[in-house]
């Protein structure tokens, strides 16, 4: 005969036990959710830097008085150029979501990726010369840039075009207007140009897609030339209050 | 003749200024207000809607798009064209021209997408006589250049006009007493404007010469 303590202790394990295991269930599909909100929105962490950190210049846009002026950060920035302009980006958006910003962005990650590509642009066809057909019938491509009448041409040699990938999530958060949308590309095309010279152009995408705006406004279809667009720079910019 | 393009409308409302104002409304009542001075100073003024939603002509039910507005502007032959916005960033009036490079002049085929560049020039001079009459009526400004469609397209001194409040209640943008203020200044300085403009110099066409047609162009009088 059991005595009635042992039973009592007896199911107050088992009910621990039962609660236990429905608490590790629970924990572990939270974490499966986390994981896969990750995922969707690609908010993959950057490569850690594995250099010390080093001076960059970034191009911070002021909308008080529609002004550029550049900054000094000490930031550890990854080595492979794609994944620094990226980096680049991301911090200089970082620094706009920070409280009291000149210019106020959304916080989280604006840039999915970033790519360089080697200027000429070149297009690709298919080889016709009836020698160039591989095994099983298919003809290699071959560049087709020496044809092409109007070609992408880069300023030096090396340069490039930097095709930046907006997350959608950044873009439908933007504050909308033609100064603050205005800015922001200004402000992301000086910095690339203060800190990665090779990038001579830049086109924009949002989640790998073309977009006609960034907010309503400022143009996202054409390609934008990398340049110092600080408020000293050229003639661009001006101020005159009362 | 003046085209005034108040942006945005119908299911398109630009930005949301405040909680009760939203961009669309605020471009359409300077266009208003801006039509009716430039109309009693003895100016043409075509605007490209005058209600929420403008449809394109002989189209019901088709939205204006900004090529649309671009063609309005274009067929006016206009003396100037302004573009106008409005934002809550910011205070006063940003003045924007086209970041395309000047060209030479007006070639006989013009790029849709680059047909500002040949008025270039002459919408820096406009640029700056409107800096000096917001100068002068005490209006904070911002000039610089931006990339707004459809201004690259447009075929006269052209410039995009964006109000924003005049001090830091959003809601400021509404007031009808600084809207008049900003509509005389930009009214001003296109009576000062409509005797200087000059349309860009025209570009001869390129010869184009086909292999074995030499002598029929040639015999046609075309110039290398």
């Amino acid at each position: 005969m059991i005595q009635r303590h042992q039973r009592i202790v007896f199911w107050c394990l088992v009910v621990c036990i039962l609660g236990m295991g429905v608490l590790l269930a629970v924990g572990r599909q939270r974490g499966r959710e986390r994981i896969a909100a990750l995922a969707d929105d690609d908010q993959t962490p950057l490569d850690a830097p594995t250099a010390m950190a080093e001076t960059v210049t970034l191009e911070l846009a002021n909308d008080a008085d529609g002004s550029i002026a550049p900054a000094s950060r000490q930031i550890a920035l990854p080595e492979e150029p794609n994944a620094r302009a990226r980096a680049l980006i991301d911090h200089l958006v970082a620094e706009y979501a920070l409280p009291g910003s000149a210019h106020a962005l959304p916080p989280g990650a604006a840039v999915a990726e970033v790519f360089l590509v080697p200027l000429p642009l070149v297009g690709y066809t298919t080889d016709s010369t009836s020698s160039a057909t591989k095994d099983g019938g298919f003809r290699p491509t071959v560049p087709v840039g020496q044809t092409d009448p109007d070609p992408v041409q880069p300023k030096q040699l090396g340069g490039e075009l930097a095709v930046i990938d907006l997350h959608s999530t950044f873009v439908n958060q933007h504050p909308s207007g033609v100064e603050v949308e205005s800015l922001t590309l200004r402000s992301i095309l000086g910095t690339l140009h203060a800190n990665l010279p090779q990038i001579e152009q830049v086109r924009f995408l949002v989640d790998g897609q073309a977009r006609e705006t960034l907010a309503g406004h400022s143009d996202l279809l054409r390609t934008y030339p990398a340049a110092d667009t600080t408020s000293g720079a050229g003639a661009a910019n001006e101020r005159q209050s009362n | 003749m003046i085209v005034l393009d108040p942006a945005h409308g119908g299911v398109d409302s630009g930005s949301q200024i405040s909680e009760t104002t939203v961009e669309k409304n605020v471009t359409l009542a300077l266009a208003f207000r801006l039509r009716s001075l430039l109309t009693a100073r003895g100016f043409s003024v075509v605007m490209t809607r005058e209600e929420d939603a403008s449809a394109v002509p002989n189209a019901a039910g088709s939205a204006l798009t900004l090529d649309d507005r671009a063609g309005i502007a274009n067929h006016a032959h206009a003396a100037a064209c302004l573009v106008l916005h409005a934002t809550r960033s910011g205070n006063g009036v940003h003045l924007y021209r086209s970041e395309l490079e000047a060209s030479e002049g007006q070639a006989s085929l013009v790029p849709w997408l680059t047909a500002q560049a040949a008025w270039i020039p002459q919408s820096q001079h406009l640029e700056s006589q409107m800096a000096a009459a917001f100068s002068r009526s005490g209006v904070g400004l911002v000039a610089s250049t931006a990339s707004v469609r459809p201004i690259d397209s447009l075929t006269c001194p052209a410039l995009v006009v964006e109000l924003a409040p005049s001090g830091d209640d959003a809601d400021s943008i509404n007031d009808t007493d600084y809207q008049q203020k900003v509509a005389l200044a930009l009214a001003g300085a296109l009576v000062f404007w409509q005797n200087q403009v000059q349309p860009p110099a025209r570009l001869s066409p390129p010869a184009i010469v086909a292999v074995g047609q030499a002598t029929t162009s040639d015999a046609a009088g075309v110039q290398p």
